[in-house]
């Protein structure tokens, strides 16, 4: 099977600094792969990097069958950009809901302001992925309203939403209270469930033991371990992964911000 | 001591009493305040209808007259204020594009305007643009003026309220797969316009009185025209300044009263 997202000879830089340095890698469907790293190391640039979030400097990137090389200026170029998001579903750290609308209404922007989808369809697609989120009796409320768990919730359902082929999650949760995070963690494993290709950067290692089908360690803006969890975890030989993974890095993320 | 409630059955918490306490404070505060603009409003009555001497004939012979301005100081402030409104988004959407004649036409005319006096400019459409064959009615000539004027300064207004909507809310519409227009217009324009009512109510009530500089060229007949038309013509400025200041006054007063309910009812809770 060909892979659904494949980065080759990626690079990427802010300034003079060198973030993501020559990264190629291949994700095949239905694979959910979790990016660990210290912050710091790229793992989130090289994840908005695939939806052109951050633009690579150089390289090339491939969603589902459609490559889109770095650096174009013309209009084709933009356009294959706007295909490569229609395919790939994005959740964020900060969850990004948009606060003027209400639950429902963040859901349905997409299938119909891109999409074009008529309003009745996209409220019944958009109350199926509520409800599967647990939070349909929450439709009317405004973001403000919920607590960070569902928003976080409802950030899924809205990227679910538009179909994706393949769901990138940034640390979807590095911004919650710890009691909180199980609620989203197992929304995720249930999108995981039904065979969602997934790419998650995550300090969460208890979720990367065990819903990912691989871990990739980056360190400097390299990938420097790519295995199954039980690999990485248990049988690494690398000082870095293995500093990563002993501690309980939950706290990590939440520094950051 | 203190004061005790009328229901002494139940004893009330130290919480309770700590509130009741900040409430009696805040209310005063309040009454006196009331009190002394009662006061001071009263002293200005008094005045006027001993120590300074005012022809009440001329007044109510002229007030209908001087009333008469109202619809236009009102017409020409919406009209103004819509132009205004208009102008400052493009200027301020100006001000964020990266193509750079947009850029510099934007930064341009806020410089431009800021640069030189709204008297000026108010002159400039009556006076100068005849020079050169272009004759604006009046009304028309005003609005232009007050309206480039103002949107040149509320541009700031808006800039700041596109820069109020997060970094994230733009990435969260890119990632939907949203075009640059779409993402405005649904994702960040919305919030940045709630951002900005406020500010922009304030220029509305700071316009109304500005109109007033209209008058000078004798083309509006607004509120200030007529005021010291009748004024200098029968030699009563005074009564008729006061006149038209009660006039405006009162305008504020409302525009006031309706700008603390929108601000109110905009910092409610469900954004």
């Amino acid at each position: 099977m060909p892979p659904i997202v494949s980065i080759s000879k990626l690079d990427k830089y802010f300034g003079r600094l060198h973030v993501l340095k020559n990264i190629s890698l291949e994700i095949p469907e239905k694979q959910v792969v979790c990016l660990i790293g210290r912050s710091g190391s790229g793992k989130s640039t090289l994840l908005r990097c695939i939806n052109f979030l951050e633009e690579p400097s150089y390289g090339t990137v491939e969603v589902d069958g459609l490559a889109v090389h770095s650096g174009g200026k013309d209009k084709s170029y933009h356009q294959q950009i706007h295909a490569v998001r229609l395919k790939t579903g994005m959740v964020f750290q900060e969850f990004n809901l948009f606060p003027h609308m209400s639950v429902l209404e963040n859901v349905i922007e997409g299938p119909i302001t891109v999409k074009g989808m008529n309003k009745d369809q996209a409220i019944a697609l958009a109350e199926k992925n509520l409800e599967h989120v647990g939070l349909l009796f929450k439709k009317d409320e405004y973001p403000m309203r919920l607590s960070g768990g569902q928003k976080q919730r409802v950030a899924i359902a809205r990227a679910l939403t538009m179909e994706p082929r393949v769901m990138l999650f940034d640390e979807p949760t590095s911004a919650l209270d710890p009691e909180l995070i199980g609620e989203v963690l197992t929304v995720m494993k249930q999108v995981a469930d039904e065979g969602m290709t997934m790419v998650v950067v995550t300090h969460e290692m208890g979720f990367a033991h065990d819903v990912a089908d691989r871990v990739i360690v980056m360190a400097e803006g390299e990938l420097i371990e790519d295995g199954e969890p039980d690999a990485i975890f248990n049988h690494s030989t690398d000082p870095r992964t293995k500093a990563l993974v002993e501690r309980r890095p939950v706290d990590e993320g939440r520094k950051k911000k | 001591m203190g004061i005790l409630s009328k229901d002494q059955s139940a004893p009330k918490s130290q919480a309770e009493l700590l509130y009741e306490a900040q409430v009696r404070k805040e209310r005063r505060f309040r009454i006196n305040v009331a009190i002394t603009w009662g006061i001071l409003l009263l002293v200005l009555v008094l005045l006027f209808s001993g120590p300074i001497k005012i022809d009440k004939e001329f007044i109510k012979n002229n007030m209908l007259f001087i009333a008469g301005g109202l619809w236009q100081t009102i017409l020409i402030s919406v009209l103004s204020i819509l132009l205004a409104i208009l102008l400052a988004l493009l200027a301020a959407l100006g001000r964020l594009s990266s193509f750079p004649p947009l850029y510099a036409v934007s930064t341009f005319y806020v410089s431009l305007i800021r640069g030189t006096p709204l008297y000026l400019q108010i002159f400039f459409f009556f006076l100068a643009l005849p020079q050169l064959g272009i004759n604006l009615p009046g009304l028309w000539a005003g609005v232009l003026a007050l309206g480039l004027n103002y949107g040149a300064y509320m541009s700031e207004i808006f800039r700041a309220g596109l820069a109020s909507v997060g970094k994230g809310q733009r990435e969260a519409a890119m990632a939907l797969g949203m075009t640059p227009g779409q993402t405005m217009k649904r994702v960040i324009l919305p919030q940045a316009l709630r951002f900005a009512i406020p500010p922009v109510g304030n220029e509305f009530i700071a316009m109304t009185k500005d109109s007033a500089l209209v008058s000078a060229t004798g083309f509006v007949h607004e509120l200030m025209w007529r005021a010291t038309k009748v004024g200098r013509a029968q030699f009563h400025n005074l009564e008729a300044l006061i006149m038209a200041a009660i006039f405006y006054w009162i305008v504020t007063l409302i525009l006031t009263f309706v700008q603390n309910k929108i601000e109110a009812h905009l910092s409610k809770g469900d954004r």
